[in-house]
């Protein structure tokens, strides 16, 4: 231990350092890691990927101990860590910016296309999700998203957070929010319905066309 | 699901595209569909997109899709972090604590 310079380090370091700042830790670990690794696995592809993401939010969480002032809720402040190192993440390994998504590339052009279903064969969701290849289906849709777009369709229909909270995360406005979630629920809409269609219909180009 | 939109089974969409109205006003209704489905929405604007549900099987059987979409993203459970890798996770965040 560097006993020489802790006098000099702010409290956030000495937090760290000491038995208190170690038990916080504990505690917030303890607490709250099943529900970042849950997050985490929305957000990322892989299982290895979601171990790093919690890895690094609780060791970013750890080192700011310090200066977290309770003014918000402590999951909050963890999913804004978490959500932060994320898109850090994502844009390291993609290194290009997000696509935008656009309202008028999702208003269908034909009746077939208005007429998209779901492959859920009129059971409740839960009894659909049965079926590994649906999960597998609603993931891969989800992991299509343009960063922006899943992480704020993961915080407000996954995780079902308000979209005020979803919008204190991730520094939006809840207009901008809501944009954002309506794009991206059309997107994994369409995801899915193309998906169940390639899998148990004729091909997309039988279908009626208006 | 918190609003109750009417819903059209899947056998009852056969029907022709247009209604006697035009698609500008479907495309409208897509437009508002989250936030009809989220109930972040005026009631006399609910009452008009319920209206217009009722009248275009293309966009029944399309909020009808939306609200299974959203369902199932929000039913998706997915498996737990294991008690070992738990313990892992915390031990190198202590050690880089530590060491850095």
């Amino acid at each position: 231990m560097k006993n020489r310079t802790q006098s000099r380090r702010p409290r956030r370091q000495s937090l760290q350092a000491d038995g208190d700042g170690a038990k916080a830790f504990d505690r917030l670990y303890r607490a709250h890691v099943d529900r970042i690794y849950r997050f985490a696995q929305r957000l990322c592809r892989r299982v290895e990927d979601a171990q790093d993401l919690v890895q690094d939010t609780f060791l970013n969480a750890y080192r700011g101990l310090g200066q977290f002032r309770g003014d918000a809720q402590v999951s909050t402040w963890l999913y804004r860590i978490a959500t932060r190192a994320s898109l850090r993440q994502r844009r390291k390994r993609k290194g290009e910016p997000d696509r935008e998504l656009s309202l008028d590339e999702f208003i269908p052009t034909s009746d077939g296309e208005f007429r998209l279903q779901i492959p859920t064969d009129g059971l409740t969701p839960e009894e659909a999700l049965e079926s590994k290849e649906l999960r597998r289906a609603v993931h891969q849709a989800i992991q299509k998203l343009p960063n922006k777009y899943r992480v704020v369709l993961v915080l407000r229909d996954m995780e079902e957070l308000t979209a005020k909270e979803v919008g204190s995360i991730m520094g939006l406005n809840e207009r901008a929010v809501k944009s954002r979630l309506h794009r991206a629920r059309l997107f994994v809409r369409r995801e899915l319905s193309a998906r169940g269609i390639a899998e148990s219909r004729p091909p997309a180009n039988a279908l009626q066309r208006g | 699901m918190r609003a109750t939109p009417r819903v059209m089974t899947t056998r009852q969409t056969s029907a022709p595209s247009h209604h006697g109205h035009s698609k500008a006003q479907c495309i409208k209704v897509l437009r508002r569909l989250s936030a009809y489905l989220d109930e972040d929405l005026s009631v006399s604007i609910c009452e008009e997109i319920r209206k217009h549900l009722g009248a275009c099987p293309n966009c029944e059987v399309f909020v009808t899709s939306l609200r299974e979409t959203i369902s199932l993203c929000r039913c998706a459970d997915i498996p737990s972090l294991s008690p070992s890798v738990k313990a892992r996770i915390r031990r190198e965040i202590l050690k880089a604590v530590r060491y850095h």
